[in-house]
């Protein structure tokens, strides 16, 4: 159980490469915390740096007020599950699991003890005498997490760990992590490129790209509130739609328009504007799709025409085309729709879609920044 | 005829057709391992033949068989010799899979300045001839004292000294094995020589049996740097120099039986490693190739 405190750290490599630059970052105990970004952002170099596998250029890491930028992957009281389970194939379920006990030169009975308790909890005690060939890829990422559970570590790190599994039993370790993290109550730093894995898993994300943390916030924050364009864009599936608009203000109110209609920005963003006595201007706005609606031919809706229509199950994903070609993304739960209002959507449909105010969220188009952060 | 009978017919056709390319390829193959077996089966006759006439015949059953070749042998300065190639070929193979492996995984697995120059270093360097070392090696090893009767330890020297430039085969084969392994067996405690012989030398098992055969067959049949070296003193003879001496003109005729006595006593060492690891040997010879 411990902190982990990084100070301006950096990763250059040979030529110049700054792979992360100036990473300031407090995990506090018990935290689980999730970096999150697309590939090359310097993600897994981070978590890297923490367990000791790539030196750290500048700055510092500390684990529980230790400074570790020295020490051995070993001495830094972690643990690491990896994305390929970096299982040793020569040995057994039992004897991988047990491996790192057996170097501490613990008693066979403790480490007899430790293993088979490790691999009730995670089901795989019928498993322990097979080799890691004979497994299947969860029955094996099970094995990969038992081996990191039973080293007793301060800070427990995961380098991708679901991405090698298929989309199903990906959901079901999902949960079983969460549930691991509950039986183990420890410090959890997890990387992932699944903006799904980081919203469910995450006590607080850490959005990053191109080795810059874009925004450090809790699933609510970062999905509220982001903080610039690119934390909008990656948090939420299908992404947010971005529309380039104009930010009017008229006696005290503040309204956007759209594709040629005028929509109030209202609720506390509104409130916030005012507050701030925002310049109207050039904007990007962003609506996410689940907070479009369709609507009827009105003064504020907005006509478009269907492109695409994809049937999710429980909701429909409507591509379409503003007059002036802008392409959104529309999610209508398909509850909210009665048999012949479905029949009507199929591609070259036309169609009203309209957003509320307090549901949208507005950018700097220079900055790219969230104005009301 | 039904449709089925047929369709029968036709596979009657290519059982046939296989049953006679499968006889002919196998006449083939029978014919071609008698001719390559023959001549070891001469030398093995020849050994037990134990007339008065101790040269070449121009039969191949012996008319009196017996073990005097392997009696003369034995009290001959062959043993010496025997004994000067085991210990050359031994301690070269030791000290040449202990170097070579070493090499290999630095070079599979550590990024370092010059790293690239120098693997394309040794392999140029590895494309000149062995031989045209010779006489510098020979004067080194003079100024040494390593040769004539001191040759053991003076070709156990040529045997493993560049014996780092042979990493190619086991690099290839490390390079294969993920390096998320050394990096879990890291976290998980190991040191950087532990991750090498409990994590990476087991699952290099083909390769690392290979490295030592390899490296124990070179010194044990090598003749032109023995020679060389030893330079017409018989204590400093490996097998192969000093058997050859029975073969001159003056000598054969008294020697040529032991001399296939001593053939085959060379080949039992041989003979026995390959039996016992020829699994592992063919895995490693083309295992690096087809698992990347």
């Amino acid at each position: 159980m411990a902190s982990v405190k990084l100070t301006n750290v950096k990763k250059i490599y040979d030529k110049n490469v700054v792979a992360v630059h100036d990473f300031n970052l407090e995990i506090h105990d018990k935290e689980f915390v999730v970096f999150v970004g697309p590939s090359g952002c310097g993600k897994s170099t981070t978590l890297r740096m923490i367990a000791g596998l790539e030196d750290i250029s500048e700055g510092t890491v500390e684990i529980d007020g230790e400074v570790v930028n020295d020490l051995q992957p070993k001495d830094r009281g972690i643990a690491m599950v990896f994305q390929n389970y970096a299982l040793y194939p020569h040995m057994t379920v039992y004897d991988n699991i047990a491996f790192s006990l057996r170097l501490q030169k613990m008693p066979e009975d403790v480490i007899y003890e430790k293993v088979t308790n490790a691999a009730e909890i995670l089901g795989i005690t019928e498993y322990l005498m097979r080799k890691p060939r004979a497994l299947s890829g969860g029955q094996r990422q099970r094995v990969a997490i038992g081996r990191a559970m039973v080293r007793d570590s301060k800070v427990f790190l995961m380098d991708e760990p679901l991405s090698n599994l298929d989309a199903k039993l990906r959901n079901q370790m999902r949960s079983e992590i969460i549930l691991l993290r509950q039986k183990l109550d420890t410090t959890f730093i997890y990387v992932t490129h699944d903006q799904t894995e980081a919203m469910t898993l995450a006590d607080r994300i850490v959005i990053m790209k191109d080795g810059f943390i874009m925004q450090v916030g809790s699933p609510d924050e970062v999905f509220d509130m982001p903080d610039n364009l690119f934390v909008a864009e990656f948090i939420g599936a299908p992404k947010m739609n971005i529309i380039k608009t104009k930010l009017v203000c008229e006696g005290g109110k503040y309204y956007v328009t759209p594709f040629g209609a005028k929509i109030a920005v209202d609720g506390d963003k509104g409130k916030e504007l005012a507050n701030r006595k925002a310049p109207g201007g050039d904007i990007l706005l962003g609506v996410r799709p689940e907070h479009i609606q369709l609507a009827t031919a009105a003064d504020h809706a907005i006509p478009c025409t269907l492109v695409v229509d994809e049937m999710m199950g429980s909701e429909l994903h409507l591509h379409v085309d503003t007059e002036d070609g802008t392409r959104l993304i529309v999610r209508v739960p398909t509850l909210d729709l009665d048999k012949d209002q479905r029949k009507t959507l199929v591609a070259g449909a036309k169609l009203y879609i309209t957003f509320e105010g307090k549901a949208m969220h507005l950018f700097n188009p220079e900055t790219e920044k969230n104005l009301l952060t | 005829m039904s449709q089925k009978e047929v369709t029968s017919k036709r596979h009657m056709g290519l059982k046939a057709a296989n049953r006679v390319s499968n006889t002919a390829i196998y006449i083939l193959l029978t014919i071609i391992s008698i001719v390559w077996l023959l001549p070891f089966v001469f030398i093995l006759l020849q050994s037990f033949r134990c007339e008065t006439d101790r040269g070449m015949v121009g039969y191949i059953l012996p008319k009196v068989w017996g073990f005097d070749n392997y009696i003369k042998l034995w009290n001959s300065d062959f043993r010496r010799w025997y004994i000067n190639t085991f210990i050359i070929a031994l301690v070269s193979a030791v000290l040449v899979t202990v170097i070579q492996l070493c090499m290999s995984y630095t070079l599979s697995r550590f990024r370092f300045k010059m790293r690239g120059p120098l693997m394309r270093f040794m392999l140029i360097l590895g494309m000149f001839p062995g031989m045209l070392t010779m006489i510098i090696l020979y004067r080194v090893l003079a100024d040494l004292g390593l040769t004539q009767a001191n040759a053991v330890p003076g070709l156990i020297l040529v045997g493993f000294a560049s014996s780092g430039m042979g990493y190619y085969v086991s690099k290839g084969f490390f390079d294969t094995i993920p390096k998320s392994l050394d990096e879990a067996a890291r976290v998980d405690g190991t040191t950087r020589l532990q991750v090498l012989y409990k994590i990476i030398l087991p699952l290099a098992k083909p390769i690392v049996i290979y490295t030592i055969l390899t490296a124990f067959m070179g010194p044990w049949g090598d003749y032109v740097f023995a020679k060389y070296v030893a330079f017409g003193t018989s204590a400093g003879y490996n097998v192969a120099v000093g058997m050859y001496s029975w073969l001159s003109n003056d000598q054969i005729g008294n020697w040529y039986t032991t001399f296939c006595a001593g053939g085959v006593v060379v080949a039992i060492p041989v003979t026995i490693l390959f039996l016992c690891l020829q699994k592992y040997y063919v895995e490693g010879v083309t295992g690096g190739a087809v698992k990347g």
